[in-house]
């Protein structure tokens, strides 16, 4: 078998570490340094790189990731762009010439003591490669974007201490085009790279990345301690904070039958392996709840490697996908060996982080009944704006027949040791007329489902009185319609 | 004292080191190429105070890769042991939950950290105390108090004025533990080469590291190297050595003369590398109805750790900002079993300024004049501590320019008053103070080149703060030649000695000596030098400092919206106004600027070290539960300053502009949130909870 091999800055590297090695890791260790280590747990963005992720069957993605969670082990055959990678071949610019993103982040005093750089330049990197950029174009409404079609977000995953970030962003709204002749541009109109069906064995760990689904369930059913990998933003930060060191790593992140995004008449089955980003990208605004959702969901770096499946496969009480998920009646289809098995989101999780997931299954595609409920809101309570994690979150999901409600689902996250569903509220509200009266009603009755805690992100009260006050939200959010019927 | 008329400085020089930096090609300390090196991961104490019974290390040692355990048994003894914060595995004693109790050196970081976790340690626990309480039962009053000041001061008959004063404020402010967290972990690289010690260090001050490291070592400080010429950040942190540089250098002595390399984890700079201590001040004001302040208080209590004191000098401010016949400050410490507390950005002036600055927000309202009004009625026309004429105090310039600027006059004197979508909106203001300070025992060295360059010497550290950029222009400058013709050498223990890059005196100090030596170079060898012509110049004491308070002033503006639903609260817009001397550098400036205003805007709204008190425990210790201001968070954010040259501020006629941008944010920030829904928060941070009532 060839050995392990990685194509940084258009120089292929063999790469020989286990799966313990994270990216960065292993790229420092090549001497490439630029990509730094801030937090080694996806907070930071110091570490961030590109990657050539498939657009499509025939078109390359240049996106950033955190190259300090995934093991370097799931780039084998990839290719990968640090800092150091733009300013020469196969960067756009000539040898003296820094990339436009780096001439603007030196020209605008972007990089004060530099640490947070390299991150900052990859992550402004591949947005200004993102191929549906466009300017803006005058009188156009573009919260959070630059007069160059700049999306902010794409920063959201990046932190400085030093420069109050102004100077970046005025580094990233004064980005044009790709210029011709750029060679990062051009790549992205060829395939991106082919996946690997990686095999890594040693005495103490071993990184298989199975070719089809059944060599992945068969593997599973030898071995139920195996760890699946899907983006790594959970599993790459137990590696780095908790010295998780699991015997048997799968990789599942590029396994096409997890990868599908199916659009039917009676539903749409998300594909657990797709990133969010994928998933935003494919339904293109389909499931208005879900992009509600995504943009309150960490950051632009973690959300090009974060699965659906991951989150639900943590059973986190505080994952932001469940509470709309359950908003939206989801299904989560497991499979194992023994074929798939439907079990409803709100039948799912059982205890903290427990769940009816048997140890050889694995979540294949989350399921999402259609018709979709017409009205919905996702409401996260966070201490900041953005990547942050939720002291608590609301979803809802209704449909009215003039003023009365005849469906609600209302998921909840961050309230209990689960995420979960607030019948009460459901049923009290449900087909009856929404008004100012009924929704205060439900607003006490919301209040009081779950057992929020205290802890430092925020005290139980707290958390109760956003239960009662996301319901008067929703109340207000629908208000003005509901006039129009009245 | 003559001024240098501006050449090269006040030109918007890009950094120098910015395209080295945005290729990611700048080394910090842990990426400088060293020879078959070896690594190390501590073990932490998880008891906050007691003994340690038990080691065993036999696990560890056995394990493949592992080249040394090193505990209090067996580690090589120190010189000197009487800093406890630096005298590492010297004791069986611990003094604070997460002080280092053992570590492993090996041949791989993944070696080290493995064998790390099997290292088991037993230990006799003895009661703590972690949580910091005004009524705390045995505070005391330390000798003096940070930058050497006098822990306490009183002018008049304080409490008689408060007792006669016609409108009162007497409140309470807290501030909470903060840490730095400059985005580079704190890191050493330490190499025995016989009793020669070469240090690659994340540190502020390259020769202060050595001056500390050498008496511990028993060597002479010219037995030690300390080289730093790109730090990712510091804010204070790297500015004294933490115990870790004492750790890898100790490690270093039994590896054989391999190097040692240590990277300290996000998680562990929590409890090691400093922090802010958190603050209660008591501040009374009593004034006239017309706002006239006769008396002014603050009482402070803070914390120490048990195992060094390190006294904030949080009162500092109330020393000189307005004018008050009667005065008091008082310093109290708590002495606690907790991390060592240090230097953050502007230590004093920073946490004093929001328990002073919301304090004069609240006597405004209570005696219904503008918060500008107010500063304006109470400007001293010297300094109330010492007697002595401001060098220059331009606040009310700052205050009416950022005014102007910003739309204080669309300011609603009446609070709560404002609601669009939901978000109640209001605007605020503070005022902001920075002492100028001008380190003495700086030396520059100036040598022309073969090749026709001039090399400029000295041992400044650029931690971020554009010494690359502003020394090149400052040698220009004083050399009468083009930035391109400098080549400018720093952050190097083999260069001349230079003092911190701290307090805001880097660029005044080091500048004054470059300036020293291009003159001390232009008389010895004039004009038209040749290769390998030298000349050294120091820079001195401010003599100015003798006859005139040297301060710089600021102008904080804050505009806020607070949901009216969920208590969110965001800063919507930001500006601020300095008076710092002159500026070297535009660019760099405005982004020292906008970086310590950005600070201000995390530890208004987000940053808390939390205490759980039960075990000494930093709950919050990493990025994902201790927030620093994402981009998201910073919206509208503009800085400017006053064309000034400050001719007692030395022959650079500059103040130095690292800390001024985060005294008084916090308190802006307070000021406009409560202006905006009326409710008074005296806590930091301001979050949402804190706003629902
Ligand atoms: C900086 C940062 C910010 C974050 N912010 C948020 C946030 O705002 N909201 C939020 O909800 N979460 C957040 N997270 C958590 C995290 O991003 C999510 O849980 C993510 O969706 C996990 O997906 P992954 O593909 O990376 O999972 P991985 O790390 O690859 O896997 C996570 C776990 O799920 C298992 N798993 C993965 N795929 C499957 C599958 N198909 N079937 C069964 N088990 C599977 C794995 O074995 C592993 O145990 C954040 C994480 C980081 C690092
Ligand atoms: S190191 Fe901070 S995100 Fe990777
Ligand atoms: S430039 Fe220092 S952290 Fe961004």
């Amino acid at each position: 078998m060839e050995p392990h091999q990685v194509k940084v800055n258009g120089v292929p590297r063999v790469l020989a570490a286990g799966p313990q090695v994270s990216l960065l890791d292993w790229l420092r260790g090549q001497g490439l340094t630029g990509a730094k280590e801030g937090c080694a747990e996806g907070e930071c963005g110091a570490c961030a790189v590109l990657v050539a992720r498939a657009d499509g069957p025939d078109r390359t993605r240049w996106t950033a990731v955190n190259s300090c969670l995934p093991p370097a082990l799931a780039f084998d055959g990839g290719e990968v762009v640090t800092s150091e990678g733009f300013g020469r071949a196969p960067g756009a610019c000539t040898a003296e010439e820094l990339h436009p993103v780096q001439r603007e982040m030196a020209d605008r005093g972007g990089s004060q003591c530099g640490y947070c750089t390299p991150g900052f330049v990859c992550a402004m990197a591949a947005e200004y490669y993102r191929p549906e950029r466009r300017p803006v174009a005058a009188g156009e409404p573009a919260p959070d974007q630059g007069p160059n079609g700049f999306d902010l977000h794409a920063l959201s995953g990046n932190l400085c201490r030093c420069t109050g970030y102004r100077p970046i962003r005025d580094a990233a709204y004064a980005l044009g085009a790709p210029a011709d002749g750029d060679q990062l541009a051009a790549r992205r109109e060829a395939p991106a790279p082919t996946v690997r069906l990686t095999r890594f064995v040693s005495e103490r760990a071993e990184f298989i990345r199975p070719g089809t689904l059944q060599e992945l369930l068969d593997r599973l059913e030898q071995e139920p301690d195996a760890v699946l990998v899907a983006g790594a933003t959970d599993v790459g930060v137990e590696r780095n904070l908790r010295h998780s060191r699991p015997r048997l790593v799968l990789a599942i992140d590029r396994m096409e039958e997890l990868r599908r995004l199916d659009v039917g008449t009676d539903y749409v089955d998300i594909g657990a392996a797709l990133t969010l980003t994928e998933v935003e990208q494919g339904l293109g605004g389909r499931v208005p709840l879900l992009n509600k959702l995504f943009p309150q969901f960490a950051s632009r770096l973690i959300r090009n490697s974060a699965t659906l499946g991951g989150n639900l496969g943590t059973g986190s009480p505080i994952g932001d996908a469940a509470p709309v998920l359950l908003a939206l009646d989801a299904t989560l289809v497991l499979t194992s060996r023994r074929g798939d098995r439907p079990v409803a989101l709100a039948d799912y999780f059982t205890g903290y982080r427990r769940s009816v997931r048997e140890p050889d299954e694995i979540i294949r595609a989350v399921r999402l009944p259609l018709p979709l409920a017409p009205s919905t809101a996702f409401h996260k309570v966070a201490k900041r704006r953005f990547d942050d994690i939720s002291s608590v979150a609301v979803a809802f999901a209704a449909r009215f027949d003039g003023a009365v409600l005849t469906e609600l689902k209302i998921g909840l996250g961050g309230v209990a040791a689960t995420p979960l569903r607030a019948r009460a509220a459901e049923d009290a509200l449900t087909g009856t007329e929404l008004t100012a009266e009924s929704a205060a009603e439900a607003a006490g009755i919301l209040a009081g489902e779950g057992t929020p805690m205290d802890d430092h992100r925020a005290s139980a009260r707290y958390r109760t009185a956003m239960l009662e006050q996301a319901m008067l939200r929703f109340y207000a959010e629908s208000a003005p319609e509901l006039e129009v019927i009245r | 004292m003559r001024v240098q008329q501006p050449a090269a400085t006040g030109l918007d020089l890009e950094r120098v080191d910015g395209r080295a930096k945005v290729l990611g090609l700048a080394p910090y300390a842990y990426e400088h190429p060293a020879e078959n090196p070896t690594y190390l991961y501590p073990v932490q104490s998880t008891i906050a105070r007691g003994r340690i019974t038990a080691i065993d290390t036999a696990a560890a040692e056995t394990m493949d890769g592992v080249v040394a355990v090193l505990t209090h048994l067996n580690a090589p003894r120190l010189a000197d042991a009487a800093d406890k914060e630096l005298a590492v595995l010297q004791s069986d004693e611990v003094g604070f939950r997460g002080q280092f109790v053992a570590a492993v050196v090996a041949d791989s970081p993944e070696a080290a950290r493995e064998a790390a976790a099997r290292v088991r340690v037993q230990y006799h626990q003895e009661p703590h105390h972690a949580a910091l309480r005004a009524d705390h039962e045995d505070l005391y009053k330390p000798e003096q108090i940070n930058a050497g000041l006098e822990t306490d001061t009183q002018a008049g008959d304080p409490d008689a004025a408060l007792a006669s004063a016609a409108v009162v404020v007497d409140r309470t402010y807290t501030t909470p533990a903060e840490h730095n967290n400059p985005m580079e972990p704190h890191t050493t690289v330490a190499q025995w080469e016989g009793d020669r010690l070469l240090v690659f260090d994340s540190t502020q001050a390259v020769h202060n590291a050595r001056k500390t490291l050498a008496p511990l070592f028993d060597v002479e400080v010219e037995q030690i190297r300390v080289v730093a010429p790109h730090v990712g950040g510091g804010f204070g942190s790297k500015g004294l050595p933490h115990a870790h540089v004492v750790l890898t250098a100790l490690a270093a002595k039994v590896t054989g003369g391999r190097p040692v390399k240590y990277a300290l984890t996000r998680q562990q700079m929590f409890f090691l590398a400093g922090y802010r201590t958190p603050t209660i001040q008591r501040l009374q004001l009593g004034a006239s109805p017309d706002g006239r302040i006769s008396v002014l208080t603050h009482d402070v209590v803070e914390q120490t750790s048990a195992i060094k004191e390190f006294a904030e000098q949080t009162a500092g401010i109330s020393r000189m900002m307005y004018s008050a016949d009667h005065r008091r400050t008082t310093h109290r410490l708590a002495s606690l079993d907790v991390p060592v507390p240090s230097w953050m950005r502007a230590p004093g002036e920073c946490p004093g300024s929001f328990g002073l600055e919301v304090a004069m927000d609240e006597l405004a309202e209570a005696c219904g004049i503008d918060p500008i009004e107010l500063r304006v009625r109470n400007e001293p026309a010297i300094d109330p501590e010492t007697g002595k004429p401001f060098a220059s105090r331009h606040l009310l310039a700052c205050l009416r320019e950022g005014a102007r600027r910003f739309g204080w006059e669309r300011r609603n004197a009446q609070p709560g008053t404002v609601l669009v979508d939901g978000w109640r909106t209001g605007i605020g203001v503070a005022a902001s103070t920075y002492p100028a300070r001008r380190q003495p025992a700086n030396t520059a060295r100036i040598r022309f080149t073969a090749d026709g360059f001039y090399e400029v010497q000295i041992g400044a550290v650029d931690l971020g703060t554009g010494a690359w950029t502003a020394l090149t222009q400052i040698a220009a400058e004083a050399l009468e030649c083009g930035p391109e013709q400098v080549r400018l050498q720093i952050g190097d223990t083999d260069l001349p000695v230079a003092t911190v890059a701290g307090g805001s005196s880097g660029t005044a100090s080091w500048g004054s000596a470059i300036i020293g030596a291009a003159q001390m170079f232009r008389k010895e060898h004039g004009g038209f030098p040749s290769a390998g012509d030298t000349s050294e110049g120091d820079g001195e004491r401010n003599p100015a400092g003798k006859n005139y308070a040297l301060h710089s002033f600021g102008a904080q503006f804050a505009e806020v919206q607070v949901h009216a639903d969920t208590g969110e609260i965001r800063v919507s817009r930001m500006l601020g106004v300095y008076s710092a001397g002159r500026i070297i550098n535009p660019r760099t400036a405005r982004s020292q600027f906008l970086g310590g205003m950005t600070m201000g805007i995390g530890m208004a709204l987000h940053e808390q070290s939390v205490m759980d008190e039960r075990f000494g425990m930093i709950v919050n210790h990493d990025f994902a539960d201790y927030h620093v201001p994402s981009n998201a968070d910073i919206r509208q954010l503009e800085a400017f300053w006053l064309e000034e040259v400050d001719e007692h501020a030395g022959p650079l006629g500059a103040r130095g502009i690292g800390e001024i941008g985060i005294v008084g944010a916090a308190a802006a920030v307070a000021n406009a949130a409560y202006n905006a829904t009326g409710i008074r928060v005296r806590d930091l941070p301001l979050t949402a909870d804190k706003f629902l009532t």
